[in-house]
């Protein structure tokens, strides 16, 4: 006699006995999600050119820079650490002005938020997750490219444990100014993309921000020298001691208005970077209490505007 | 009163009132919803809507309580792992699929991730969807999204499913469809229902109770047979003589009206049915149809408008 081995399979309704994980879940679910959904992972080819560019352009620079030294077995002569954010800012603001929108705004759009917000979590737990895996994937774009460096350095350098001896507070102090640029640029498009449904608006409005505070700020703190040259933003060429500032002493605080520049003022601090061009220079002229309050208004103002607009929000 | 009342209610509201502005849509309103299958009927602005929002959480009452099997989901948001909600308007991602997208809502529902992707296949079966599971969303008719917004509120196994208006955008074939997909959850799956619809046929061919509500008020609520048992209304069709019929009815002091082709006679006693046959029989008419008129859930806006 043989022994069949067919198996009946009950295709009813099944009940559900298995684990139930509650808030901790949803939030990690929705993390993960969000982080998918930055890097355009599980999504067509599309949604993973542009991560994929930015992170190029991030590193690229590094790479550069690690080349010429190892030809060059110098690393000193060449751009380091302390300048590498100033040098990638451009790219970091136009990954966040372009791939935040993508976090938040397709769950408003499509009504998924509805379903998001009677799931297990509240509203900041939401706003939390969809903010802090950006954060995330923006500290790391920002990180990647300094440890690159760090890497090819510590590569082209004669002995390796010297290079680690004589530079090793770069490693701090540049995983902390990429925090300080992460949470920068992960907070302001955000909170920007809770004020529309439009994802090409939000990107379209960060950049004009960007680039019009940048453009006013320099404006207001040209300075003309004699001879008639009038200096903007962009390196200090020779004696800056006879040039007068078309706004006089206000300068230094219209300075501030070049809101793109406040994360690298904060990275020069923490890197204890002497300004390399006119418009650190002359924001540098100001307290560091008053520019550490600056940058931290325009964290925590836009954070704290997108928590209530989200608080606010009628589903 | 059945033993579906005796339980204690899965939602209940308590005096809840909830205002926006100076405008009340919901007015110290008491109710309960136990197991089986309970329609929330009224007209668009009737405060159902709102009152799915206060027993989901998503609002906060301004004075009262909605509680969901004892805890208040404002304030305790794990009970809504419990709860399912199909909500009447688009709220599905298009650029997933439906397998990708349940998987996902069970996690946020708190059911980890290798039991989350078995339960979507599953509940995808079940709705019918088990062919189409791993196409986008977006290519789907509006019955198989309807479909996706039902499997969404099922994949976590909740005790209570909040319906708003399921049938909404549907043609005839597919609402019937949906209707059957409702009872089938509420009958076979043991899943509970509290079904929003301003539909009437709706509600009286799928609900086991009902909840009338009206500008914000509680105007009826209790099982639908109830409301559409047999009533003290005789209806009389007959294809010719019909005033012969009624002058017959008259002679024998029973008072009879016309109603569109019918008369309709309404009995105050058993032995007026003998007299009503008797003046049938005299005027020759040839008799269509003898009954009692049913209840209607029509009635109750018709006896219930304040």
């Amino acid at each position: 006699m043989t022994q069949s081995t067919a198996e009946i399979y009950d295709l009813d309704y099944q009940h559900y006995d298995g684990p139930r994980e509650g808030r901790s879940r949803a939030v990690r679910s929705l993390w993960v999600n969000s982080f998918r959904t930055v890097l355009g992972l599980g999504r067509g080819a599309r949604a993973k050119i542009l991560p994929g560019l930015m992170f190029l352009f991030v590193i690229t620079p590094a790479a550069g820079i690690v080349l010429l030294a190892s030809i060059s077995g110098d690393s000193d002569a060449l751009l380091s650490h302390e300048a590498y954010y100033s040098l990638i800012s451009l790219f970091l603001l136009l990954f966040s002005a372009i791939i935040a929108p993508e976090v938040l705004i397709p769950d408003r759009r499509e009504g998924v938020i509805s379903l998001y917000l009677v799931r297990p979590l509240t509203i900041v737990d939401y706003v939390a997750a969809r903010w802090s895996a950006f954060a995330v994937v923006a500290f790391g774009l920002a990180l990647s490219g300094q440890t690159l460096l760090l890497v090819g350095f510590l590569l082209a350098a004669d002995n390796p444990a010297d290079y680690i001896r004589d530079n090793w507070l770069d490693i701090p102090r540049f995983v902390a100014g990429g925090a300080v640029v992460a949470l920068f640029i992960t907070t302001i498009p955000m909170a920007v993309s809770a004020f529309t449904t439009r994802r090409a608006y939000a990107a379209a409005f960060v950049i004009a921000v960007f680039v019009i505070s940048t453009s006013l700020a320099a404006f207001l703190t040209a300075e003309t020298c004699p001879g008639g040259s009038q200096l903007q933003e962009g390196v200090v060429v020779g004696d800056t001691q006879d040039c007068d500032r078309i706004t006089g002493d206000f300068a230094k605080w219209f300075s501030l208005l070049d809101v793109g520049n406040a994360p690298i003022q904060m990275s020069n601090m923490i890197f204890d970077k002497d300004p390399t061009n006119s418009n650190e220079r002359i924001a540098a002229e100001l307290n560091s209490v008053v520019r550490v309050a600056w940058y931290a208004l325009l964290v925590v103002g836009p954070g704290a505007l997108l928590l209530m607009r989200y608080r606010r929000m009628s589903i | 009163m059945t033993g579906s009342q005796i339980s204690q209610p899965l939602l209940e509201a308590k005096q809840l009132t909830k205002q926006y502005g100076d405008t009340v849509a919901l007015h110290s309103v008491d109710m309960g919803v136990y197991e089986g299958i309970t329609g929330l009927l009224g007209p668009n602005g009737a405060g159902k809507s709102t009152a799915m929002k206060l027993f989901l959480g998503l609002l906060q009452p301004t004075s009262g309580s909605a509680e969901v099997m004892g805890e208040r989901p404002y304030e305790n948001v794990g009970v809504r792992a419990r709860l399912g909600y199909m909500p009447e308007h688009d709220c599905l991602p298009g650029a997933v699929t439906a397998s990708e997208f349940l998987g996902h809502m069970a996690q946020m529902s708190g059911i980890p991730p290798a039991y989350a992707r078995t339960r979507a296949a599953d509940i995808l079966r079940h709705v019918g969807l088990d062919e189409e599971r791993y196409r986008h969303i977006k290519e789907y008719s509006t019955g198989m999204k309807q479909r996706v917004k039902l499997a969404q509120a099922l994949v976590h196994d909740p005790v209570m499913v909040l319906l708003d208006e399921p049938t909404a955008g549907l043609d005839p074939g597919g609402r019937e469809e949906m209707l059957q997909l409702v009872r089938r959850t509420g009958r076979q799956f043991g899943i509970s229902i509290m079904l929003s619809s301003h539909l009437m046929g709706d509600v009286e061919s799928t609900c086991d109770r009902i909840i009338v509500i009206e500008g914000g008020e509680i105007i009826e609520q209790g099982e639908v047979s109830q409301f559409t048992q047999e009533t003290r209304t005789l209806l009389i069709d007959v294809d010719d003589r019909r005033e012969q019929v009624l002058a017959a009815l008259g002679q024998r002091g029973i008072d009879a009206e016309t109603e569109g082709h019918s008369i309709v006679v309404l009995m105050s006693a058993d032995e007026q049915l003998d007299d009503i046959r008797d003046a049938i029989a005299e005027s020759e008419a040839r008799l269509r149809r003898l009954a009692l008129s049913r209840g209607q859930l029509t009635d109750i806006f018709r006896s219930g408008k304040r």
